[in-house]
Parts: structure tokens; C-alpha cells; sequence
């Protein structure tokens, strides 16, 4: 264990000298910690601050404007789904299209959000909070008017299809002071 | 009542107080480990502080399914348990918690308990032998060779108080400590005690010293086929054989009962002093990664043991200088 | 079918000679995901290992052949899913070399940002986990571990706010990256850069110079050159036996020419030589987020226009092979495209997967408990291996 082999007292010595310096260097470091507050969080007495982004559970919304359903069921998402856990089925009317069932298997979604990124209505959106667990995993297969419920039980995170979009954009001047609101939002430097 | 019906009855009265010890002092180090770790450890089970936790984990091991491999050597695997945990109680008879409160305070009191514990081998190699499960054949050949060779520099750490005090008796080493505790008695004091503690965490299979159960490559040793109650026999009697070892420590080093108040706390300040070295081992366990089986024996057969040797031959020297001197 | 030969079988029990065919894994706390090692023991010390993989394939080649260059970038960060920024970067710059696509300065950045936290992430897990391994879960590797994974949250925690996930991001695509940075992130990351740099001093006290911990890893598989080359090893295990070779340097890509960082050389090869290589890695990203960071130029996110439809991204014929520096060495994607939507073959090169191959070169003469040490100083990722 000692260094060298050379002068045995010398090595033997300067070992344990050694040894006793480090194991009271690691086991300070361990008492120091135990001063410090543990930053356990008492999930689900306390809820940590989500960020805006936060990619949770799926839902449909509405539009803000008129309050009508906003998903025009074009099945962009469908298609884009890598797991393909979206199925939609259109319904035509005179003035617009609708989703005529919407179904999501949320257990096998992998929360990418590129369902989100596609919509052109802003329709498919994520909430900030994943606490859905359920027993069954039936539960978890989500139809229309749950995704819609969902929508409103929630607080959305920020990304919507259009914002996602333009904040990936070239720039294109024209767009942008089109879209002012959504634009200053997303594309506000770091610095 | 007859001498030998009161002896019964101390006997219960400590049996059941220690199982109510060790199962808190198990909680103790949970807590102390996850205050080390930057969280919080048992918290829900009796709020707050998770108060009801040793119960509950007792009530749930007594609830689990018993499961015997069917290619386990039965005598050996069943009895193994029993034969590990009866020394680790067994050596509570000898500690005295107060100058005439203890089960038997021997005459040869430090040499019983030294015996006694080291018979927690034949258990334990049981264990793994009866298992017919390589994980814990593996440990137990490993478990056989830490503890044989650590068990001498243990003994001779601990025969470092009995020279000094000049008896084997427990209470007597406390009544020697009155002037001076020995753990502060100049040099040979500290340097034996140092050597015990090291000497306790290899006994006991605590890191650095937990190559035998080394949950990371043997996923708990020669514990791995036994479940529910039969492990939780084996869980208290590591605890218990742990907590027997700091009540050692505290009595032949840190004097013991003895401590400012009246006499009546001294029961109070041995558990305090046990307590506290059994922080200390639990400070050293979760500190330091653990180091491989042919280290652990290097440094007991190169280090450990021609150092206690020289110590104790010090200490003899010591003391005969000493009693020659009048002293 | 054709019968195929079975051509080796392994047979468990005891090997004669006094020898002990034992099983380590697929589930065991330290094969650091599902991983079987049969060894050959004689007493406690190791004579022979076969190695079996393929518990965790998942086929991701196939994948890549299924879903469109669009898609794949998502499912890119399931490979290694410890080090997900750099398996992400890996695809789309393949995907760019063929297509011949230009990537926005501000975009490159940013990869660059989101690498090097990656790697300082990486390597808390890495850390913690080999920790674990050698000192036990319930002892002083837990420790270690609960530290490094409290420092590990905080880097998760501006991913969260950068991406909104954790652990599996889609944070690149074709072109650039998916999100831009969210206000007043840079402040934070300078924060936990900062909070971390202090943190690694607390854990070489812990750890360097303490003799339980160099008595494990001083001397304990060592690689040699010769050996490291042959078997075609990279990344710290490379760099801890005197190849001084990071793709960072050797081929800059999305500019870490611009950077100025040092690319630490060990030359024992040893298990100790490996942990240095990585504590110095931590510090040396912690200095490339600076740079990045004040360098950082305004501009788009993304060359390309944001994605709207799934086969959006149309990529020329040809072939291409792109390598980035991930924590656990060489990532590469190598792509032919037949000029769709989809690639028509895909193949990663997982860093993890060529450096198990030196394993049945460097364990066998040690002791059980070694292959423990050595396991974790390779720091492999299955999601890699089996892909």
C-alpha cells in the first residue's frame, strides 16, 4: 500500500499521514452536508414550479375568440405522430371542418410535442402537468370530449403550433410584424 | 423472588428493550444517512418524522411470504438465521448498563462478549452455504476470511482497556475510567480506540469494509435467498451485534455510567456514548466507497495487527512501569 | 430457414478446475443497464468473460428507415438516452452533410450550449453511478450518487425550461434547433455552471487522494494504447491511455473551432486515468458554456422553415457519415438517402458498443469486485449498444 518500497518507515508513515488527511476530508465534506436544507420537494403536498414549456399531458383546445372547437381535423398530427398514437376522422360541413372523433393513446405518446409543433389551428396543445396516472391503462386512452376537458382542467404551457413555428422561422419581416404579439413572445433574446 | 427468577426477568426486560433499540437505532441511521445526503429519509410513515417506521418495516417482514429455494440445504439454510442471531444477543448478558444493573457481570466479562460475537461466523457462512446460490457462497467465503482476520486486532484493541484497568470485569474498566476515561489517556488511549472502530466497521460488515454483502456486485450477500422473517432476523441481529459493539466501545474507552449528574443517569449517559460511536461508524459507512477483499486483508494482516500487537505490548509496558511506579 | 450452427454454448456450472462460471447480469445493480456477463472465476479472480448484449434492442436502424427526417430527430435521443443531445446532433448533421444544408450561426451555438450541458449532465450520472457501484447502496457510493444527482436536477431543470422535457428532448432538427432560448435562461445557466464548478471541488475532496478510492481504481483495467487503438475505443477511454483524440478537435463541427478548450490526455490508462480524463471534461464544458454563452449571436433558430407537415424535409441522394463527441466517445449516424422523405438505411455507430469490446481484453486477471470498477469507468449506456 505504501508508495515505494524504499525506506519502509518513511512510506508507512507518509501512507497513513495520507489516509488520515483524506478521511477527514471526505468525511467533512459529508458533516458539512448534513448541515445543509435536503431539497427533498413533499411531492404531492408541494408542487415545484413548472416552466413555461413544460411538455405534459395532451389536450384540444378552443378558440379563443369565438369558443367553438378549434381543431379543423385535418390529421396533421395523425401523420406526424412517430409512435402513432393519434387518430382523427374528419367531418365536413358546409363551413368547416371538424374532428368527428378524436383519439389519443396518451400511454404510448412520447410527449415530443411535434403534434403540437404541425397544427395550423393551435388546436393540439400540452398542459403543465403530467398527473394523470391511472389504474387501468383504458383510462388512459383519450377520446374528444376528455382531451377537451383536459384542456380546461389545466393551465397550457406556452407552446402552441403557430408560436413553435415562428419562433423557428427564418426571418421573414413580413411574417413577423404580422404575427406581433406571438412574435415578441417567442422570439425575445437571451441577452 | 430466587436470585435465578430475577435473572429471568432481567433477562426478558433487556431482550425486549433492546429489540425496541435496535429497531429505532436502524430509523436513527436513516435519518442521519438521509440528512447526509441532502433529503429527508423516513418522513410519512408517523408524521412527521417517520416515528412508526421501524413497526411498520417489522409488521411488513413478518407479513412476506417465506420463500425456500428448493435446492437449499434445509437444516442449514433454516437453522442459519437462528445460530447467527442467538450470539449477537447473547452478548448483551455481559454489558452492565449501571455498576449493578446487567443481566451477568462477569468476571471474564470482556472475554465472554469477544467470544460470543465472533461466533456470528458459523451463522453466517451457514447462510451462504445453505443458500446453494453462488452470489452467496461467494460472500460467505469472503465473509469467513474478513471476519477471522479482523477478529484479532478487534481483540487486541479491546484487551488495551483490560490492561490498563487490570480486570476483565466491565464494570470494573468503568470504575477504572473515573479519573481519566481511557480513550484520553495519552496516545496508547487513542491509537486503541481508532484501531477498535476500524476493527468494529470490519467485524460488522460495514463500508469500507462491506465487500461481503456489496449490494452492487452480490446483491446483499449471503442474505440473498432469505426473505421475510428470516431476514429480518438476520437484519436484527447485524443491529443488534453493531449496537452491542458501540456499548463495548463506549464502556471500555469512554468511560462507561460515568458522566456529570447524579448516578441514577448513568444508564441515560451509556446509551448517549453508544449512540454516539454508532454515529461515528455510520458517518465512516456512508462516506467512503468500499475497497476490494484482498485490500481489506492486506491491511488487517500488514497494518492492523502488528500495529494493535505493538500497542498492546506498549499498554503492558505501560502498566507495568506504572504499578512499579506506585501507581 | 436454414439451420443456422450453433457454434459456441456456454454452459453454467461448475467448469472444473476449481472454476466458477458465474452470472452477472441482465438484472444486476451495476451492469449499468440490461447486460449479461458470464465469468469465469477461479477463487475470487476473473479468468474469462463472454459478454452478451442485445437485451435493449429496439430497432432504432429500422426506425430510421420508417420515419421521415422529420420524425426521427425525436427518437434520435432514445439511443443514448443519457447524453440525448449529442445522439440528436449526431442524426440531423448527418442529415445536413448530404443535403448540403446550412446551419445558422445562432443555431450552432446553441448545439454547442446544449452539448456541453449534456456532457456535464452525463457526467454526474456517470459519476454518481460508478460511485454507487463501488461503494455500495447503502454506504458512502450513495452519497456520492444522491450529490451528483442533485447537481445533475439542476442542469434537467434548464433543460425544462429550454425545451420543456427532462431527459428526452427533440431539441434538434433539420436545420437548427426546435426552441430558441426562453428570457433570462442564460443568467440561470451561468448560475448552475457556476454552482456546479463548486460542487466538483467538493467531490474530488471527497474522492481524490482518498486511498479506499485510489486502491480501487489506481492500476485496475488498464487499457493500452495499443490495445485502445485496436479495438477502436474513443472518448475518455482513448484519451485516458495517451490518444489525445476528441472529434471536437479532430473535425470541428457547428463551430467548436470558435472555442478555446483543453482536451485532457492520461497516459495510465487505468481506471483512475479515466476519472481524471472526466473531472477535466466537467470543467473544460463548464468553459466552453462561457464562451458560448457571451459569444452567442442573435439570428434564426433554424434555416429551415419550422416544421408543418411530416415529410417535409427532402433530402438528395447520397450518403453521408457524421460523427460528434459524446460523453461516452464517438456518436456516428451514417445515412443514405434515396432522395424522399425517409432515409433508405441508417446506421449509428454507438460509442458504448465498440468500447464494451475491450472488455474481455482488460478484465480477465482481476478480481470480482474490479469488474465493477471497470464497468462503471467505461460508463457504457445500453440504449447505444443494442440500439
Amino acid at each position: 500500500m505504501a508508495d515505494n518500497g524504499g525506506r519502509p518507515t518513511t512510506g508507512f508513515w507518509r501512507v497513513t499521514v495520507q489516509l488520515v488527511g483524506a478521511v477527514g476530508r471526505a468525511m467533512s465534506v459529508t458533516l458539512r452536508n448534513l448541515f445543509r436544507k435536503p431539497v427533498t420537494v413533499h411531492y404531492p403536498d408541494v408542487q415545484r414550479p413548472y416552466p413555461d414549456r413544460f411538455r405534459g399531458i395532451l389536450a384540444l383546445a378552443y378558440e379563443k375568440d369565438t369558443g367553438e372547437e378549434a381543431c379543423i381535423g385535418c390529421r396533421l398530427c395523425e401523420y406526424i405522430c412517430p409512435p402513432q398514437v393519434i387518430k382523427v376522422e374528419m367531418l365536413k360541413t358546409a363551413k368547416r371542418n371538424y374532428a368527428k372523433t378524436f383519439t389519443l393513446e396518451l400511454y404510448a405518446c412520447e410527449f415530443c410535442e411535434l403534434c403540437v409543433q404541425v397544427c395550423p389551428t393551435d388546436a393540439i396543445i400540452m398542459m403543465k402537468s403530467f398527473d394523470l396516472a391511472a389504474a387501468d391503462r383504458r383510462d388512459l386512452l383519450l377520446d374528444k370530449d376528455r382531451l377537451h376537458a383536459l384542456g380546461l382542467q389545466f393551465e397550457p404551457s406556452w407552446a402552441t403550433g403557430n408560436r413553435l413555428r415562428d419562433m423557428q422561422a427564418p426571418p421573414k419581416p413580413a411574417k413577423a410584424e404580422a404575427r406581433g404579439e406571438a412574435k415578441g413572445e417567442a422570439k425575445e433574446p437571451a441577452e | 423472588m430466587t436470585p435465578a427468577a430475577w435473572s429471568a426477568v432481567e433477562a426478558f426486560i433487556v431482550l425486549n428493550a433492546l429489540l425496541v433499540l435496535v429497531a429505532y437505532v436502524t430509523l436513527l441511521e436513516r435519518k442521519f444517512a438521509a440528512r447526509m445526503q441532502s433529503r429527508i429519509g423516513p418522513y410519512y410513515v408517523g408524521r412527521p418524522h417517520g416515528w412508526l417506521q421501524p413497526i411498520a418495516d417489522a409488521l411488513k417482514l413478518m407479513m412476506k411470504e417465506d420463500i425456500v429455494p428448493t435446492a437449499s440445504d434445509r437444516w442449514v439454510y433454516n437453522l442459519a438465521p437462528i445460530v447467527f442471531l442467538l450470539p449477537c444477543l447473547l452478548i448483551f448478558a455481559t454489558i452492565p448498563f449501571a455498576p449493578n444493573l446487567g443481566v451477568a457481570d462477569l468476571n471474564i466479562g470482556v472475554l465472554f462478549f469477544l467470544a460470543v460475537s465472533s461466533l456470528e461466523i458459523v451463522g453466517l457462512f451457514m447462510g451462504g452455504w445453505g443458500s446453494n446460490n453462488k452470489y452467496a457462497l461467494l460472500s460467505a467465503m469472503r465473509a469467513v476470511n474478513q471476519i477471522i482476520s479482523y477478529d484479532l486486532p478487534f481483540i487486541f484493541a479491546a484487551l488495551v482497556p483490560v490492561l490498563l484497568a487490570g480486570s476483565m470485569q466491565m464494570s470494573a474498566i468503568v470504575a477504572a475510567q473515573q479519573g481519566l476515561w481511557f480513550v484520553a489517556y495519552p496516545v496508547i488511549g487513542q491509537l486503541a480506540f481508532v484501531a477498535f472502530l476500524i476493527a468494529t466497521l470490519a467485524a460488522e460488515n460495514r463500508v469500507p469494509f462491506d465487500i461481503l454483502e456489496a449490494e452492487s456486485e452480490l446483491v446483499a450477500g449471503f442474505r440473498v435467498e432469505y426473505s421475510g422473517m428470516k431476514f429480518a432476523l438476520i437484519q436484527l441481529g447485524e443491529y443488534a451485534h453493531m449496537l452491542g459493539t458501540s456499548f463495548l466501545a463506549a464502556l471500555l474507552f469512554l468511560g462507561g455510567w460515568l458522566g456529570p449528574g447524579p448516578a441514577a443517569l448513568g444508564p441515560a449517559w451509556l446509551l448517549l456514548k453508544a449512540i454516539l460511536v454508532f454515529l461515528v461508524v455510520t458517518w465512516v459507512r456512508w462516506s467512503f466507497v468500499r475497497i476490494r477483499v484482498d485490500q481489506i486483508l492486506a491491511i488487517s494482516w500488514k497494518l492492523l495487527l502488528p500495529a494493535t500487537l505493538v500497542l498492546l505490548l506498549a499498554t503492558g509496558f505501560v502498566v507495568a512501569v506504572r504499578g512499579a511506579g506506585g501507581g | 430457414m436454414p439451420e443456422t450452427e450453433i457454434t459456441q454454448v456456454v454452459e453454467l456450472g461448475y467448469g472444473g478446475n476449481e472454476r466458477l462460471m458465474m452470472n452477472m447480469g441482465p438484472q444486476h445493480p451495476s451492469s449499468h443497464g440490461v447486460f449479461r456477463m458470464i465469468l469465469t472465476l477461479e477463487g475470487e479472480t476473473v479468468v474469462a468473460v463472454d459478454a452478451v448484449i442485445g437485451y435493449l434492442h429496439r430497432c432504432h436502424e429500422k426506425l430510421g428507415e420508417t420515419l421521415t427526417y422529420v420524425q426521427y430527430p425525436s427518437i434520435a435521443s432514445k439511443t443514448d438516452y443519457v447524453a440525448a443531445m449529442t445522439s440528436e446532433l449526431a442524426y440531423v448533421y448527418a442529415v445536413e452533410k448530404i443535403a448540403k444544408i446550412e446551419v445558422p450561426r445562432r443555431a450552432q451555438y446553441l448545439r454547442v450550449v446544449a452539448a456541453e450541458l449534456q456532457r456535464i449532465a452525463s457526467h454526474c450520472l456517470w459519476l454518481g453511478t460508478w460511485c454507487l457501484d463501488m461503494g455500495g447502496a447503502l454506504g458512502g457510493g450513495a452519497t456520492v450518487f444522491l450529490y451528483c444527482i442533485r447537481e445533475r436536477e439542476m442542469v434537467l431543470d434548464r433543460f425544462e425550461e429550454l425545451t420543456g422535457a427532462r431527459l428526452l428532448y427533440g431539441f434538434h432538427q433539420v436545420g437548427g434547433t426546435r426552441y430558441d432560448v426562453p428570457p433570462g435562461w442564460d443568467t440561470k445557466v451561468r448560475e448552475t455552471i457556476d454552482f456546479i464548478e463548486a460542487r466538483l471541488d467538493e467531490y474530488e475532496a471527497m474522492l481524490e487522494g482518498n486511498t479506499f478510492f485510489t486502491v480501487r481504481t489506481r492500476g485496475v483495467g488498464v487499457i493500452s494504447r495499443e490495445l485502445a487503438q485496436e479495438v477502436g475505443v474513443s472518448g475518455p477511454l482513448l484519451r485516458g491511455s495517451g490518444v489525445g483524440y476528441d472529434v471536437r478537435r479532430a473535425e470541428p463541427y457547428s463551430s467548436y473551432g470558435d472555442f478555446d478548450f483543453v482536451v485532457p490526455v492520461e497516459t495510465a490508462g487505468d481506471c483512475y486515468a479515466r476519472y481524471r480524463v472526466r473531472m477535466v471534461e466537467f470543467r473544460q464544458s463548464i468553459r466552453i458554456i462561457r464562451q458560448a454563452l457571451d459569444g452567442l449571436p442573435e439570428g434564426p433558430i433554424s434555416s429551415r422553415p419550422g416544421v408543418k407537415s411530416v415529410g417535409q424535409v427532402r433530402v438528395p441522394k447520397g450518403e453521408g457519415y457524421a460523427r460528434v463527441e459524446g460523453a461516452r466517445g464517438e456518436v456516428g449516424c451514417y445515412i443514405v438517402s434515396d432522395g424522399g422523405p425517409k432515409a433508405y438505411r441508417m446506421k449509428w455507430r454507438g460509442a458504448s458498443f465498440s468500447n464494451l469490446a475491450v472488455l474481455p481484453h482488460i478484465i480477465p486477471g482481476h478480481k470480482v469486485a474490479d469488474v465493477v470498477a471497470i464497468m462503471g469507468s467505461v460508463d457504457p449506456v445500453f440504449g447505444e449498444v443494442d440500439r
